[in-house]
């Protein structure tokens, strides 16, 4: 009897030490004299391999892979140990809540600004003001920092942006004898919305059937909110400043109706792919890549890895351009997403301190700045080194000066994106009326805008 | 006397006590947690004790009463083709050769042990409107162009089909075995009475396999109030949230939206739906 108490005993107690263990929670080990630290960096895709997609085995998270081993070889107060983790975008939210709540978010984050805002909201991100150095401050420019900035503090070290257009295929064009419409194979080309509307009826009317088969002449998705800032780009067609001075929105006026009127109206004379409440901007995305469509949504990174594909004989080849998103007034609609690293805050103060000089190191090392080529550098001193090897820099430098902030760095952003695919969904499916979209969807994303800015610490 | 009959049974107690521990760990805790946590607006810096304000909240959202009657549709029609099927298809062949009878069970298995995701993806091609296998048949047949999944009026009849098509299997083989279990002179005794197989099937079969009837029931009916991937993967509560259920819409709240209160609050009304519907098979269960 005692025996058997005492095995049981033991094996309690076994339990109970390994539970606890695991939850130890030490982030120093001594080896070699310097203690070691291991830290964590998530990404979602953006650029293949360190400072190019030809690299061998380039992937995703070469970039980080490489940052690490340099910082970690160069830095002399820990051994530092990286753990890089390539998730996907449309699963950030998820990932990063469940973490967070948790109380395991990664240490380093790296995405598009944008769909971090809230997190700076939220309270979860460690501020950043004490890494900006003059130098930085001088090659970035100043519209770059207020994007990355929510209130007073920056959230966010800038590291490259990816301006926002279509890409077109210019073989398709050319087969519907849309020539004269075709730009320059470095130019972002302007269409009016009147030539637009021409250029997709020709393309329904005139592409030929038997080399096209199952095409369309431009993609549009509302499966979720993946890619919506075309969407949004959309309903700003006909001149909807889409916020107020205050950040509320403010689309349901006469230019917002006019502009979900439009799409509703392209999408009813077959001017799209069908389906589009079913289909996500990953499905045009492959369809334009297999020629099925012949307009569609593109990104800086999107497009040279769409053009990496087409050389490395994973896609089709063909002659793939740029245009902007037309708008009504003539003058054309873009939009940048800066993509830069963020630090998430913890209470181990030696793990901060690692992964914000960890951020510093690969957002300033100068060989590892130059991979913001793969998008286009927020930094003037790599796009001067560089714009002689790619000339479309030049071209989305003259087309800043029509970009618009998309996000107005409002609390509650991220869930706001929710709400606006189900009323696009409503709009294709004929369920609501375009005048009861935009009503809705200003009233609940308001709505959304309103509790957040409540629970906000940036006042 | 009473310490004497402890400590005589000290040992039993000990045995279960590793068990007990993570029932009470991870499975009591979670739910106390979860209804207190639905009590509570829960932001990163802290939580604010809220009262039933979540409830309400939950009430007055036109999507989580479509979310509600959706999972009660799914829940009826998944759970009534299920057991109709299933029943028809083991009746039929409960009494056949064996190797007739592993063939059939088989082929309607293979998609149970199928991932759950990997069906979803395959129904996923073949129903995508823009480039999808069906849509593309239909074009070419001068069909109009069909979208199935973003059609409000055939979402939720292609769902449930899919969803049966996966799951019946379980069923099938449940109902099989448990026919194979009826004593055979019941049926010789009929054949002497001149009973068809209707007769046989409904007389007798049906009534002896009530038991498996009652487990296959609530087995389902809990699974279908949390399904999930299928609406995730398939239709991500669209269009414009004809699609959403429960599960979907908790894990929106919860993963996507950051409202970890009002996710709790539905998990707490899930979980009170499935103690009531458990009731019949634990009353059944405790009369045994």
């Amino acid at each position: 009897m005692k025996k058997h108490f005492l095995v049981l005993m033991t094996a309690c107690m076994l339990l109970i030490s390994v539970a606890l263990a695991g939850c130890s929670n030490d982030s120093t080990e001594k080896s070699s004299g310097k203690g070691t630290v291991e830290i964590t960096a998530w990404l979602t895709p953006q650029w293949k391999g360190v400072i190019d997609s030809s690299e061998e085995g380039a992937d995703y998270d070469s970039f980080f892979k490489q940052a690490a081993k340099d910082f970690s070889a160069q830095y002399k107060e820990y051994d530092v140990k990286v753990n890089t983790q390539v998730i996907a975008g449309d699963q950030r939210d998820e990932l990063l809540n469940v973490n967070l709540n948790g109380g395991t978010p990664p240490n380093v984050f790296f995405e598009s600004v944008f769909a971090m805002g809230d997190y700076a909201h939220r309270g979860a991100l460690e501020p950043l003001d004490d890494l900006v150095d003059d130098a930085s401050k001088e090659d970035i420019p100043e519209s770059i920092w207020e994007n990355v900035k929510f209130g007073d503090n920056v959230y966010f070290y800038p590291f490259s942006q990816n301006p926002g257009t279509f890409a077109y295929n210019a073989e398709m064009f050319k087969a519907a004898g849309l020539d004269e419409y075709i730009g320059e194979e470095n130019e972002i080309k302007t269409w009016t919305l009147a030539e637009y509307e021409t250029i997709l009826k020709k393309l329904k009317a005139d592409l030929p059937k038997k080399k096209y088969s199952n095409a369309y002449p431009m993609g549009v998705f509302a499966l979720n909110n993946q890619a919506d800032t075309w969407n949004l780009a959309y309903l700003r067609m006909f001149g909807n400043p889409f916020f107020d001075e205050k950040g509320k929105i403010v689309v349901n006026d006469q230019a917002g109706i006019k502009a979900t009127t439009w799409l509703k109206k392209i999408y009813d004379e077959g001017l799209t792919n069908p389906g589009a409440e079913s289909v996500s901007s990953n499905d045009t995305n492959a369809m334009f890549q297999n020629q099925q469509l012949a307009i569609n949504f593109t990104n800086s990174v999107l497009y040279s890895n769409a053009k990496a594909d087409m050389e490395s004989g994973k896609a089709p080849k063909f002659d793939m351009r740029l245009a902007n998103i037309p708008s009504e007034s003539g003058d054309p609609l873009t939009f940048t997403y800066v993509t830069g690293a963020s630090v998430f805050k913890s209470d181990d103060e030696i793990k901060t301190k690692v992964a914000k000089d960890f951020v510093k190191f690969f957002s300033t090392d100068k060989e590892l700045v130059k991979a913001s080529k793969n998008a286009v550098p927020v930094r003037t001193s790599v796009v001067e080194e560089f714009k002689s090897e790619h000339p479309l820099f030049e071209s989305y430098e003259a087309n800043a000066k029509y970009i618009f902030n998309f996000t107005g760095n409002v609390a509650g952003y991220n869930q706001v994106r929710q709400v606006l695919y189900p009323e696009l969904q409503a709009l294709y499916t004929g369920e609501k009326k375009p005048a009861d979209v935009v009503k809705d969807y200003q009233k609940n994303g308001n709505k959304i805008i309103e509790d957040a800015t409540a629970d906000s610490i940036i006042k | 006397m009473r310490t004497d009959r402890v400590r005589e049974n000290i040992t039993g107690y000990l045995f279960i006590l590793p068990q007990l521990l993570l029932f009470l760990i991870f499975i009591v805790y979670p739910v106390f947690e979860g209804i207190r946590l639905s009590l509570f607006k829960i932001s990163y810096t802290g939580e604010t004790f809220v009262g039933f304000t979540n409830y309400m909240t939950l009430i007055k959202d036109p999507v989580f009463v479509k979310s509600t009657m959706n999972t009660v549709i799914f829940v009826i029609f998944i759970v009534a083709l299920t057991v109709f099927f299933a029943l028809f298809v083991a009746s039929a062949i409960f009494d056949k050769n064996a190797k007739y009878v592993s063939l059939i069970r088989g082929s309607y298995y293979i998609p149970v042990m199928v991932s759950m995701v990997v069906m979803t993806m395959v129904w996923s091609f073949l129903l995508n409107p823009s480039n999808g296998l069906i849509p593309h048949l239909a074009r070419e047949m001068d069909m109009s162009s069909i979208n199935l999944l973003g059609n409000k009026n055939t979402v939720l009849p292609v769902i449930i089909f899919i969803t049966f098509a996966i799951n019946v299997g379980q069923a099938i083989i449940l109902y099989i075995a448990s026919m194979i279990g009826v004593p055979k002179d019941l049926f010789e005794a009929a054949e002497m009475d001149g009973a068809s197989r209707t007769t046989v099937i409904f007389k007798i079969l049906v009534p002896l396999v009530k038991p498996t009837t009652t487990y296959i029931i609530i087995m389902n009916i809990i699974a279908v109030l949390k399904i999930f991937v299928v609406i995730q993967l398939l239709t991500g509560g669209g269009p414009n949230n004809s699609s959403s259920t429960m599960m979907y819409y908790l894990y929106n709240n919860a993963f996507k939206y950051n409202q970890l209160g009002i996710a709790s609050a539905v998990g707490v009304i899930m979980f009170l739906i499935t103690i009531i519907l458990s009731i019949p098979q634990l009353r059944a269960m405790f009369k045994n």
